[in-house]
């Protein structure tokens, strides 16, 4: 019966028409995606871009107070806050990228060798990452506490030195406690992506490699990580990009202190805006965050993406 | 001993040191939620105690505060998956099935999306929804989590729309099938799998979400762990309730992630490693 209706209907509709309808169609079907994304994403880009140009403080007016061109720009940048998160978001992006990965590609291999009960353990392994960052935030925060602590009182059983104030609460140690965080939940995350890759790795390969003696770690870096370069790409571009937006963690362990110590772009961001209310100067950093990060996923998309998608 | 042997026990060792560093600060945290309140921040660590479950009853029973949190979390990202379908399964498909200009640049744009600093729309939304008056809806969160879920869902969903041969589908074309009735009888079968694994962890992607909620919910919406947050600000912070709440915000992800098995590598790359 439906034989008969297809006929049918080729016989009455012209080729051309029928391949237009085929051209036509994979839009139909994205377009309400597109629409949606782009009624979210691109309204408040517009909003904050007239903003940035005006001074508004919510706590004066809830109209902006007038054009002042360039003034909330040159204010992000001179009074400074805006370079130090930059600086501190970056230093962490960068270095805990490169520890998550290492880190994760050591215990990938761990993972690969046969012991009873691996299984289980790979199984429980990823539980780190599948908790929301704002939770990991309350788990750190109760480990970190400077009296009963679980941490510093491992700190202080090693006889290791600490700061009076807590991690969390001395200038130097503040941003790195917070990323610490991070790399207990998304170390996890890189090796369980990696131990992937490495089943993709045929044995033979390495077996051949070993017998004409190469050592492990020749192997590991003409065999291996050339092997597993896709999600290895794939993680570190992830974590570094996860790691520059991170603000959940900031929020509930230091808010951005003590004073201005860890800081990062996102949590800056969200003082200026929703603590201090200055939505022009806020606006502005949005901005420049916005060409920040546009230019990192386009280098993304050129290097780490490109045979991925 | 051999050298193989005191090899294997190494091995076992890391394992076990594994095992301590990234599931103690879990169960550390249960423990929490369970323990005598005095004993919370005793060190050296109080590992035997009799467990006591008060806290769960004084944060889920008692004032009900954390069981509307935890009902509003529920409603929140599931509304936020049921929402994101209707979008995402069409341009999943399309993106699958077709080749078309500015496919790649497309994929391409939904992980830029995915990589966006949440922080920085959140400033805007919170001006439009007070505006508007949708703050502290259940609508203004589901909305915005959008900007999130359509891409990751899309992306995940293409790695299983592209796993169903397109010859299957090809064939019921030949033999007459119109495109609706092929969707209906053949591919939407197949993708069923695929479509409910996308779902659960596009729900666990919108119930770890807290950007959106801190600043879009108010007090009758806050979802769990925004809601958890308003303890910190309290005067003496009761830790055992606080280990509570958030034993509730953490076991229906992990317990996801464990019904996932082989499916957890391909969730947490959107779809772009199979695993």
């Amino acid at each position: 019966m439906a034989a008969v209706a297809y006929a049918d209907g080729a016989r009455t509709t012209p080729p051309s028409r029928e391949k237009r309808r085929r051209q036509r169609l994979p839009l139909i079907l994205i377009a309400p995606s597109i629409i949606l994304l782009t009624a979210l994403v691109a309204f408040p880009l517009v909003f904050s871009l007239r903003n940035s140009f005006c001074f508004w403080n919510l706590q004066m007016s809830p109209k902006p107070l007038g054009f002042i061109g360039l003034g909330n720009y040159r204010a992000a940048i001179e009074q400074s806050d805006f370079v130090e998160a930059l600086r501190h978001t970056l230093t962490i992006a960068v270095v805990g990228t490169a520890i998550e990965v290492a880190l994760g590609l050591a215990i990938a291999h761990l993972l690969a060798v046969r012991l009873v009960g691996m299984n289980f353990c790979r199984a429980l392994l990823i539980m780190p990452t599948t908790i929301a960052p704002i939770v990991t935030g309350f788990l750190f925060r109760y480990m970190y506490d400077a009296q009963g602590g679980l941490i510093p009182w491992l700190i202080r059983t090693a006889h290791l030195p600490l700061p009076a104030q807590g991690l969390l609460g001395n200038e130097h140690t503040a941003l790195w406690a917070v990323l610490a965080a991070d790399i207990w939940q998304w170390t996890p995350f890189c090796a369980i992506v990696l131990f992937a890759g490495l089943l993709s790795v045929p044995d033979e390969i390495v077996e051949a490699a070993r017998i004409d003696g190469a050592g492990g770690w020749t192997i590991l870096r003409r065999i291996t990580i050339p092997m597993i370069r896709k999600p290895m790409a794939f993680v570190a571009a992830l974590r570094l990009m996860q790691i520059f937006n991170l603000f959940d963690l900031v929020l509930v362990l230091t808010r951005g202190g003590p004073g201005s110590a860890s800081r990062t772009l996102s949590y800056n961001l969200y003082q200026q805006g929703l603590v201090d209310f200055n939505i022009g100067l806020s606006s502005a950093s949005t901005w420049l965050i916005v060409i920040i990060v546009n230019v990192l996923i386009a280098l993304f998309a050129v290097f780490a993406f490109k045979d991925i998608v | 001993m051999s050298r193989g042997i005191v090899l294997k026990l190494w091995l076992y060792a890391a394992l076990l040191l594994l095992m301590v560093v990234f599931i103690g600060p879990i169960l550390w945290f249960f423990l929490l939620a369970i323990r005598p309140p005095e004993t919370a921040f005793q060190m050296p660590p109080v590992l035997f105690f009799r467990p006591e479950w008060n806290a769960f009853y004084e944060t889920f029973v008692n004032p009900g505060t954390n069981a509307r949190q935890l009902f509003n979390s529920l409603i929140v990202a599931g509304g936020a998956v049921l929402l994101n379908l209707p979008f995402s399964i069409p341009a999943a498909y399309a993106i699958s099935r077709f080749t078309f200009r500015g496919r790649k640049n497309l994929m391409l744009w939904y992980l830029g999306l995915l990589m966006a600093p949440p922080v920085a729309f959140l400033i805007p939304y919170f001006l439009v929804a007070t505006a508007v008056g949708l703050t502290g809806t259940y609508l203004a969160m589901v909305l915005v989590l959008q900007t999130i879920m359509v891409p990751f869902s899309v992306w995940l969903l293409k790695s299983f729309f592209d796993d169903i041969p397109a010859d299957l589908e090809a064939s019921a074309a030949l033999d007459g099938a119109r495109l609706h009735e092929i969707w209906w009888h053949i591919t939407l079968p197949l993708a069923t799998p695929g479509l409910i694994v996308t779902a659960m962890f596009a729900f666990v992607f919108a119930w770890n979400n807290a950007a959106f909620p801190l600043v879009l919910s108010d007090q009758d919406t806050a979802t769990l762990p925004i809601g958890t947050l308003g303890y910190f600000g309290s005067a003496g912070i009761t830790w055992n309730n606080i280990g509570a709440a958030a034993v509730a915000a953490m076991l229906p992800p992990m317990l996801i992630f464990l019904v996932m098995g082989r499916y957890v590598v391909r969730g947490l790359t959107f779809g772009s490693i199979k695993g």
